[in-house]
């Protein structure tokens, strides 16, 4: 401030000479705003990727194929239907017109339903750690559900579902007009206990006549959910495959239970690859599981092996290079930062055990611990730090 | 911006009494990666945009929902902040506009936003957020979220957890370690 006051009175005192402009500590880094770009743009240029080479590929089955002029027809009239109905008009005008949403869905499956689904799969990054660069549209309707206790527990588009209530395999259903063979796999692609790019298979029955799973072939046994304790939300896909043919799938073939979860290692990309003159991928179906208490059970008796515990691992945090003379930093909170936190912990460990006895209880904690008296010749940084102790404030926490 | 997912194993946990037949646990590696891509956001520690706090509306959501009212129907989409648009109901679909009267009244509204909040939950998508004091009280979009909320969704995102370092006052409760 006097600087500049300084700088003032010489400028107004000295008129003949001519006035120099200086801004101390402001300067100008890179291009004005407006012609530099923005953080917009540049994330826009380094995230793009060229259509050339980054494609995708529908490997689904064709749209069904319904008549235009019969399908206009059909709607005009129900739409004129409904505008002559005075008993609707009422309802709608009094706010109690309420649709039906079990029509609603089976008629949105049918119409843009598939591709929605698409949508939300993408969204769940499904067709990108199953199928590569490649997609496909959910045409075959596809109806599961998991039954326990009387309650049913149906499997949509990435519902959660705890992995109790998927103990058992599910009732599945699906449309099947031209008695053609049906394969279904349910794998988990997040699961994965030791390679990450590979998935577990869960459930895998083939060659599926008429439109219930009964009479198919379990190449697979079911297998329930097992997401490990912190490592969050798992995708567990169900995909519907249409067959050429009958196929033989001896080599995917697993025999009784399969508890052993290296046999279960599966990549769909190459089964799919394998058989892809063969199948066709016709639906698609998934839900969401994390862990619950009874899974620890689950691992010690049907896995027979210990139950892993993850925790996020957070990115460490930056701390810049230490300086020989920081200037306008507490010295104290600042050369803690470049100590070995476990020596810190140690030093508030040991003070805490020194007022500690072995055979009494703890002393009740202080119900004002502020109001304590504190030598008025200890300093002021130190004052600050019993009071941080007190309070149960910063680093008194890591051995609480 | 890509968050890094991975999960560090903390312990391997032991039944106490637990008989021999324990296959090796060593065949488990120490860095576990969950590829969900929805999993941080659901665990509450995924990235999130701050965006400036004078931005109207704001860039501060996972999910956020907006609603397009047009001269003829209503459309509801359910945007990503890197995803855009990921669901959408609208009284333009033919599964919706079959069973109305009318396609932008009060009751395409209500049934729109019943029709909606049945997608969310089918897509997993319950919490959205949603700047509720833009909406007029008694209005038509105030009944369209009432129906949302009705159907389970909230309309608020929880905020999103950052990592505590052991110099913080403060240590929040973690969301993954509070047990419903």
């Amino acid at each position: 401030m006097s600087r500049a006051l300084f700088k003032l009175c010489n400028y107004t005192l000295c008129d003949n000479i001519s006035p120099i402009f200086v801004r101390y500590g402001h300067h100008l880094r890179g291009k004005p705003p407006g012609i530099a770009k923005s953080l917009q743009e540049k994330l826009t240029e380094l995230n793009y990727k060229d259509p050339q080479i980054h494609f995708k590929v529908d490997i689904g089955l064709p749209p069904p194929q319904i008549s235009k002029t019969k399908f206009f027809e059909e709607r005009m009239q129900t739409i004129r239907k409904n505008r002559k109905n005075p008993d609707m008009e009422k309802l709608s005008r009094t706010q109690q017109l309420q649709i039906n949403m079990e029509e609603t869905y089976a008629d949105w499956l049918n119409t843009v339903g598939p591709y929605h689904i698409r949508q939300i799969a993408e969204h769940y990054g499904i067709f990108e750690h199953l199928f590569g660069d490649a997609y496909f549209h959910a045409f075959v309707p596809l109806k599961i559900a998991y039954e326990n206790n009387d309650t049913l527990y149906p499997v949509y588009y990435g519902n959660t579902l705890k992995p109790d209530e998927a103990a058992s395999k599910p009732v599945v259903e699906f449309e099947n007009n031209d008695n053609s063979l049906y394969t279904l796999i349910l794998t988990n692609p997040d699961g994965h206990l030791t390679d990450n790019e590979k998935e577990y298979i869960h459930w895998f029955v083939a060659n599926i006549p008429g439109n219930t799973l009964d009479n198919g072939e379990t190449i697979v046994e079911y297998l329930q959910p097992f997401p490990p304790k912190g490592t969050g939300y798992h995708r567990f896909v169900f995909v519907l495959y249409k067959q050429n043919k009958k196929l033989d799938f001896s080599q995917y073939k697993k025999q009784g239970k399969c508890l052993n979860l290296v046999d279960r290692t599966f990549s769909t990309l190459d089964f799919y690859r394998q058989l892809q003159d063969d199948i066709t991928p016709a639906s698609l179906s998934f839900f969401q599981a994390d862990w619950t208490p009874s899974l620890k059970q689950f691992f010690h008796n049907e896995l027979n092996m210990k139950e892993p515990i993850y925790e996020y691992d957070f990115p460490p945090p930056y701390i810049r290079k230490q300086e020989w003379f920081p200037k306008r930093r507490p010295f104290n909170l600042y050369m803690d930062k470049y100590r070995d936190p476990k020596q810190i912990n140690k030093e508030f460990l040991l003070k805490k055990l020194k007022d500690i006895h072995p055979f009494k209880p703890p002393p009740k904690p202080l119900p004002y611990p502020n109001a304590q008296f504190i030598d008025s010749k200890v300093p002021s940084w130190l004052k600050t730090e019993i009071i941080k102790e007190r309070m149960k404030w910063g680093r008194i926490n890591e051995i609480e | 911006m890509q968050a890094r997912n991975y999960f560090r194993v903390m312990t391997i946990c032991n039944l106490r009494n637990f008989s021999s037949g324990v296959s090796s646990t060593a065949n488990i590696s120490n860095i576990f990666i969950n590829r969900n891509p929805r999993n941080l956001e659901k665990l509450r520690i995924g990235y999130k945009p701050d965006g400036y706090h004078v931005d109207k509306p704001g860039k501060n959501y996972w999910h956020n929902l907006k609603l397009n009212i047009s001269n003829q129907y209503i459309t509801a989409t359910i945007n990503h902040f890197e995803n855009g648009v990921v669901l959408k109901a609208s009284t333009s679909e033919w599964c919706v506009k079959k069973q109305l009267y009318k396609t932008k009244d009060t009751s395409a509204f209500i049934n729109l936003g019943r029709v909606l909040g049945y997608r969310c939950l089918q897509a997993g998508l319950t919490e959205i957020s949603f700047d509720k004091d833009s909406v007029k009280q008694n209005g038509k979009v105030a009944l369209f979220l009432k129906e949302l909320e009705e159907a389970g969704i909230h309309l608020k995102e929880p905020r999103q957890y950052k990592p505590t370092y052991p110099w913080d006052q403060h240590r929040p409760e973690k969301p993954w370690e509070v047990t419903e």
